[in-house]
């Protein structure tokens, strides 16, 4: 792998090689900049840091502290955010829809949320190239929001999946199985076809399903692109002209550096994103870094993600095949039938052991000889997520704590609440997944609420006085600083944000190729298109899961 | 002493040899004798035993087959392990369970005027059930700086994820354990692998004494 030295100034530093940021590395490196990504965590080696094992994975997620608060407080950590190369990309489900083209205007065509400065059609390319590099598969014709097909065929159904498919057909809803998930369903150059173990939350050890240290880091690597991991940033600095010039991070062994760049992408996700701001807040920028809105760290989402069980007479064996394997976007739209703006989906979950116990600790209330009991029925369960739409609010935000880290950095504090929409669509949501179990045959179900997917907190917006950043994601006050990961979502729709995020990462990747040095010369903001670059992708992804460095 | 859970016969250990070597060195650490105790004092942890044994009763296993729960969490408190997040109105998780412990004590006090330790299996079932149902009688200047539902339900995750990731409690269940390299061959209408046992139910019912075998929802569950 390249070393580029501390004081040379790199083109780019990337902060977070997540999702996001291994795919902004794999095609800056590609056109040719000289790149540098600081990962918080480590560099995996797949086969002997990852287990087949639920309790044996924290190592995976995000486990430094953070306050959580507000009416109705979110759990973080593993249901939330990863750390390491590849970042959520490692742990997360897999599954792959896109937004609807009505997700980019929700104010306009709803009057709720906010549209966003960008459209589908803005996007709608990079999920083409995303879904290919990824690759994912699932059925020929997907036939909600804007239709179209999948380049791997879809996966076989596992006992979830089959409860899911059995209940909607019964009711006449529309449904999708086998995908859309970015796990191979064949085998694709030296990357294996899924096992269908159901670990995928653990880490896909076979390196079936898609995560950006397989899929793009390699690829990133080969093209001169340098990697340093367990280098967590501690601050941006703000140099002359109102430009960023430099960041200062913590090595593995907690020693201070001063990495020097051009220009400074943020990956770091929807809670270290903006706390990273905060945390590099200067004369100037008193309220944060980029922050002039007073909007950083405001109108955090996270997605309804109520788990609904039902118990069935036969056995499910709910732990084969990977978690995310089946769908329906019946209910993703504003439908003037129901007293709720904009919708959700429902979606497979599979929980291993562990996460079923505690979820049956919430939604049953079970403890005592009551939890052994419900338990030893694990293989009669049938789990269903919601994956609802919660609408962007204000006062539902990032601060920063009082409590400080290892590096003695302020750690985020959460707040977070439902508001009134948001009830009524979980609410009819958790009935409509009920009434799917039970038709499905289910002979008792149950509801544990809960919530998926970090997005928001630094959105983008047409003007600095409404967002962080641009329709490209560059920060509206500091032209040479970017964001460019969950965290700039205005809204969020009902699909899971993990292909839009890479796809937003991929389009603001041909942005700066487009720009090329006047990125790092020039003030002027353009908001000039980019041509798509359709010769930027990995060729084939390599490593059978083990990137080989 | 017959096997626990509906499939008798059903070990995921044997299956050992088919895994890989990573995940087999984490999952055969968890049947070593288990470390002493660094995080909790003798006479708390003497307490938590008891209130452990409640929360995840093993009264129905064989003794040599009990899953070392205790020693799990003080580990995990003494390393200032956590799950990435505290609630805002929770103080920190070992300060949580020292609190949590004494809250108990007093609450037994309240209730039967005697010690956590030396009630009936029924009493000990009614004094958890007071914080499962949000509504401890007594202990108000703790709670006053701690969230009940918070505490339950930390105490609870807790207590579960130390017996589910172990292999017995997979046997019991009928889970599948570690599938890598090998896989999964058989996925719809829950029929198992060659290597994996068909169910067979029997009658099961909490002992006559205890009170935690009716699950009862948490306040403010809506289904
Ligand atoms: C259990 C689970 C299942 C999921 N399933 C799905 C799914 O099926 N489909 C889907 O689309 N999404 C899913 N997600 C969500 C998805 O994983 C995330 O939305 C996505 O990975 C976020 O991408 P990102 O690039 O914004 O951030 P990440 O991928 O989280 O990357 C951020 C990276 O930045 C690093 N970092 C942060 N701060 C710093 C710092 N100061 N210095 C250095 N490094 C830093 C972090 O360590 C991390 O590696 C799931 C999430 C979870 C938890
Ligand atoms: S189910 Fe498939 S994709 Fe998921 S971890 Fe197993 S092999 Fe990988």
């Amino acid at each position: 792998m390249k070393c580029y030295r501390e004081e040379e100034a790199v083109d780019y530093c990337i902060v977070g090689v997540g999702s996001a940021g291994a795919v902004l590395l794999q095609r800056l490196a590609r056109a040719g900049f000289k790149v540098v990504g600081l990962e918080a965590g480590p560099f995996w080696d797949t086969e002997r840091d990852w287990v087949s094992d639920e309790a044996g994975s924290h190592q995976l997620y995000w486990t430094d502290l953070r306050i959580t608060g507000g009416s109705d407080p979110i759990a973080l950590g593993e249901n939330n955010s990863g750390r390491g190369v590849g970042g959520g990309s490692v742990h997360w489900a897999a599954f792959v829809p896109r937004l609807h083209p009505s997700d980019f205007r929700t104010y306009t065509e709803d009057g709720v949320g906010c549209d966003w400065p960008i459209s589908y059609k803005d996007l709608k390319p990079y999920y083409e190239l995303i879904e290919r590099e990824m690759p994912a598969a699932g059925p020929a014709w997907f036939t909600w929001g804007d239709p179209h097909g999948y380049p791997y065929g879809p996966h076989p159904m596992g006992g979830v999946g089959d409860t899911l498919v059995r209940g909607c057909t019964k009711l006449g809803i529309r449904v999708c199985a086998g995908g859309p998930v970015a796990i191979l369903s064949g085998s694709r150059a030296d990357r294996p076809h899924c096992i269908y173990r159901g670990f995928c939350i653990q880490g896909c050890k076979v390196g079936a399903k898609q995560s950006t240290l397989i899929s793009h880091v390699p690829d990133a690597i080969a093209h001169g692109a340098e990697i340093r991991d367990r280098s967590m940033v501690a601050r941006i600095h703000l140099g002359p002209n109102r430009r960023v010039n430099a960041v200062t991070y913590f090595d593995r062994d907690g020693r201070e550096h001063v990495q020097r760049a051009r220009a400074i992408i943020v990956c770091g996700y929807a809670i270290e994103t903006p706390r990273l701001l905060f945390n590099s807040a200067c004369p100037g920028f008193e309220q944060g870094l980029a922050n002039s809105s007073g909007l950083l760290g405001h109108y955090l989402m996270v997605q309804a993600g109520n788990v609904v069980a039902g118990r069935f007479p036969d056995l499910v064996r709910l732990y084969k095949a990977p978690p995310a394997h089946a769908m329906t976007e019946e209910f993703y739209e504003t439908d003037p039938k129901r007293d709720f703006a904009r919708g959700f989906a429902v979606q497979t979950v599979g929980p291993l052991p562990i996460a079923f116990a505690k979820q049956m600790a919430k939604a049953k209330g079970a403890w005592g000889w009551g939890l052994r009991e419900v338990m030893m029925d694990y293989n009669h369960w049938s789990t269903l997520g919601v994956l609802g739409e919660i609408l962007p609010a204000y006062d539902n935000k990032i601060e920063l704590a009082e409590e400080k880290d290892d590096f003695g950095l302020p750690v985020a504090h959460v707040t977070f609440s439902l508001h009134e929409n948001d009830h009524k669509m979980i609410r009819f949501a958790v009935k409509k997944v009920e009434e799917i179990l039970l038709a499905a045959g289910a002979k008792e179900v149950v509801e544990e609420q809960r919530y998926a997917h970090l997005v928001g907190a630094a959105r983008m917006g047409t003007r600095p006085e409404n967002s962080i950043v641009d329709g490209f994601c560059r920060t509206h006050d500091i032209a040479n600083l970017f964001i460019c990961d969950g965290s700039v979502f205005p809204t969020q729709g009902s699909a899971n944000p993990g292909l839009t995020i890479q796809a937003l990462a991929a389009r603001t990747a041909d942005y700066l190729n487009q720009q090329g040095e006047a990125i790092f010369t020039s003030s002027h903001v353009s908001r000039e298109k980019p041509p798509v670059r359709r010769d930027l992708s990995p060729p084939v992804t390599f490593g059978s899961g083990v990137p080989r460095v | 002493m017959k096997q626990i859970g509906y499939y008798p016969g059903y070990s995921t250990l044997a299956q050992k040899d088919f895994w890989d070597d990573a995940t087999r060195a984490v999952v055969l650490k968890r049947l070593e004798p288990p470390a002493p105790l660094r995080f909790f004092g003798p006479g708390e942890a003497e307490r938590l035993e008891a209130v452990v044994n409640q929360i995840l009763p093993q009264d129905d296993r064989p003794a040599e087959r009990r899953i070392a729960i205790v020693p799990e969490l003080d580990k995990r408190l003494y390393e200032h392990r956590g799950p990435g997040y505290r609630y805002a109105d929770m103080p920190p998780d070992g300060e949580a369970y020292r609190m949590g412990l004494r809250a108990i004590e007093e609450i037994a006090q309240h209730l039967f005027g005697a010690e956590f330790l030396y009630l009936r299996n029924r009493e000990r079932d009614q004094v958890l059930f007071t914080l499962h149902d949000g509504e401890p009688p007594a202990a108000k200047a703790i709670f006053a700086r701690m969230s009940v539902k918070h505490f339950w339900l930390m105490l609870v995750n807790d207590v579960a994820e130390v017996y589910y990731a172990h292999p017995w409690a997979w046997d019991e269940i009928g889970f599948g354990g570690p599938a890598y390299p090998r896989g999964y061959m058989r996925l719809e209408r829950g029929e198992p692998e060659p290597w994996e046992k068909p169910e067979q139910r029997y009658e099961w019912a909490a002992p006559e004494d205890s009170l935690s075998g009716e699950c009862r929802p948490l306040p403010g569950s809506h289904l």
